[in-house]
């Protein structure tokens, strides 16, 4: 029964978290959540049986955002899109707090602010160089589908929300473009129209630019989709990384560890794939080929359109023994904070370089931790917080907005940047609307126009400045000896 | 909108639900699918159709 196996899957698990001989394992899904599982804080079980595509896994992702739990949750009995038994559990909401981010690259939970953004950004600079290890020895090629084997619908697939077109794979596609020798990786949606066909949605401009390569060629590209690795892994491919960037050797420098790679089944040594994913698909993007994908529920927490999108077929499906099935909770805090972290990083980067002045920098949730960046700075003269958003917009291509503030101001801290932008701005002259910008493929307002906000206090005029109290005077305060007891003992 | 994408609203002729398709989509000969029955059709055949739009 999958439920029996599924329940000793977890007690070999973490056996298989050491290799033999009392050496550590390899990065992988698996030996993170061997780091989490016994914290339940942290990470949640559901044994029942769910149905992913009646929404009982968004259902349940759902009331625990609305009780602020974002707990990683793993599904150990979900129904695959034939409506049967899948041999694969499924876990959602990896990145659900900032805390948790941190933890993930090595960081102590109190470094889950600014830290943790500029250390992702120290990461894309070390990359480790990939180490090759052949099929027989890769976790993830032990089990090996092919032809009509190959079957997308064998996978736990969740339909997320209630106008989505049906189930989505959220995870990362892998390809190369036909001339040069190097991976991309991005997240791309993959809706499985049929066992042997999907759909896709792909929105950054590199793997964009590779699909259009191939499709010049009217050759087939050959991808390959990853439903699960260690979170590190995927917060290294994230970065706004230079074309003909190998994001495997990205990935190592976040993993903190060379990516294992392997020969694909399909292509051997042309096409290499991760070892120690979960579950990889390898197929055929089809050249010319479009089919109707959408609407889905993005990061913008709005519907995307229906609309037309490329064509997947599979040529192979491999697993390691015991793999689970990953799935991303789309419009929610770890969609948001997987992207945010490191475009906050990429952000404060540019501006150290660039300007030297920069102190912080946050994309807010209330942007969708996406779409608008607060950005603090130490100002020392007038039109440095315009030349900070132009560099912020510069480098992160969908942001809508930027918000510069004085170092004065706690950018993790909305009230405070909102205050400044109340009481320090002046419309005409400190928000500047740039338009014909490249125009965003999600459904927003402001489209192809973009907005910069200088809330940093005017040093050109004489201005109000803000209140305090006394520093010294909250220094000498020792609240247990000042404040008089309650009664009844409580204080 | 200042240049995103456009968008209109299709209503099935089937349940009569309406969900949200992109511009791409309004006059091209592609069958359009609900998201709720899974009734496929075209543009043309939509329940209502409304493509407001301001430039």
């Amino acid at each position: 029964m999958a439920s029996s196996m599924k329940g000793t899957r977890m007690s070999e698990k973490k056996k298989t978290s050491r290799k033999a001989g009392g050496g550590r394992a390899p990065k992988s899904l698996a030996t993170y959540l061997d780091q989490i599982r016994d914290d339940p804080a942290e990470f949640r079980t559901v044994s029942r049986t769910v149905n992913p595509m009646n929404f009982d896994v968004t259902g349940l992702l759902g009331v625990l955002n609305l009780r602020r739990e974002y707990p990683t949750v793993q599904f150990n009995n979900p129904l695959d899109m034939h409506g049967k038994p899948s041999k694969f559990p499924i876990v959602a909401n990896l990145w659900g707090t900032r805390e948790r981010c941190a933890e993930m690259v090595g960081l102590k939970r109190s470094e889950a602010g600014v830290r943790l953004g500029t250390l992702l950004c120290e990461r894309i600079d070390r990359k480790q160089k990939p180490v090759v290890i052949p099929g027989r020895a890769a976790p993830v090629q032990q089990n090996v589908l092919t032809g009509k084997k190959a079957d997308l619908w064998m996978f736990p697939v969740v339909r997320h929300f209630e106008m989505d077109l049906g189930g989505v794979m959220l995870m990362g596609l892998i390809a190369k473009p036909p001339r040069e020798d190097f991976y991309n990786i991005t997240f791309v949606k993959v809706f499985p129209e049929a066992p042997q066909r999907a759909g896709l949605t792909v929105h950054t401009l590199h793997m964009s630019r590779i699909l259009r390569e191939w499709e010049a060629r009217k050759e087939r590209c050959r991808v390959a989709y990853v439903l699960g690795h260690h979170p590190a892994f995927w917060l290294g491919t994230l970065n706004n990384t230079p074309w003909g960037d190998n994001e495997y050797a990205t990935c190592g420098g976040f993993l903190q560890e060379p990516v294992r790679l392997t020969p694909s089944v399909s292509w051997g040594k042309d096409f290499l794939v991760p070892a120690d994913a979960e579950i990889v698909i390898e197929g055929e993007i089809l050249p010319g080929e479009r089919t109707v994908v959408n609407p889905f529920g993005d990061i913008s927490t709005q519907y995307q359109a229906q609309q037309l999108g490329p064509v997947m077929v599979p040529k192979a499906v491999t697993y390691r023994d015991g793999a689970i099935y990953q799935d991303i909770f789309s419009g929610h805090r770890e969609h948001m904070l997987l992207g945010s972290i490191p475009r906050e990083g990429t952000i404060y980067n540019q501006l150290k370089h660039k300007m030297g002045n920069v102190t912080a920098v946050h994309m807010p949730y209330s942007g969708c931790a996406r779409f608008t960046a607060y950005v603090s700075i130490k100002k020392t003269e007038e039109g440095q917080a315009k030349t900070a958003g132009l560099q912020a917009l510069a480098h992160v291509p969908n942001l809508n907005a930027v918000v510069v503030v004085d170092d004065t101001v706690n950018v993790f801290n909305e009230e405070e940047v909102l205050w400044a932008v109340n009481f320090q701005v002046e419309p005409r002259r400190d928000i500047t609307v740039i338009e014909n910008m490249r125009p965003t493929s999600d459904p927003r307002a402001m489209g192809a126009a973009r907005v910069i906000i200088d809330a940093t206090r005017p040093t050109h005029i004489a201005f109000p400045t803000k209140l305090k109290v006394p520093q010294s005077a909250m220094d000498r305060v020792k609240l247990d000896e000042w404040l008089d007891p309650v009664k009844g003992g409580a204080r | 909108m200042s240049g995103g994408m456009r968008l209109w609203w299709s209503t099935c002729p089937k349940c009569k639900k309406e969900f949200v398709v992109a511009w791409e989509l309004r006059h091209a000969q592609y069958k359009l699918i609900c998201p709720f029955c899974d009734h496929r059709y075209l543009p043309e055949q939509s329940a209502k159709i409304d493509e407001r739009h301001t430039e």
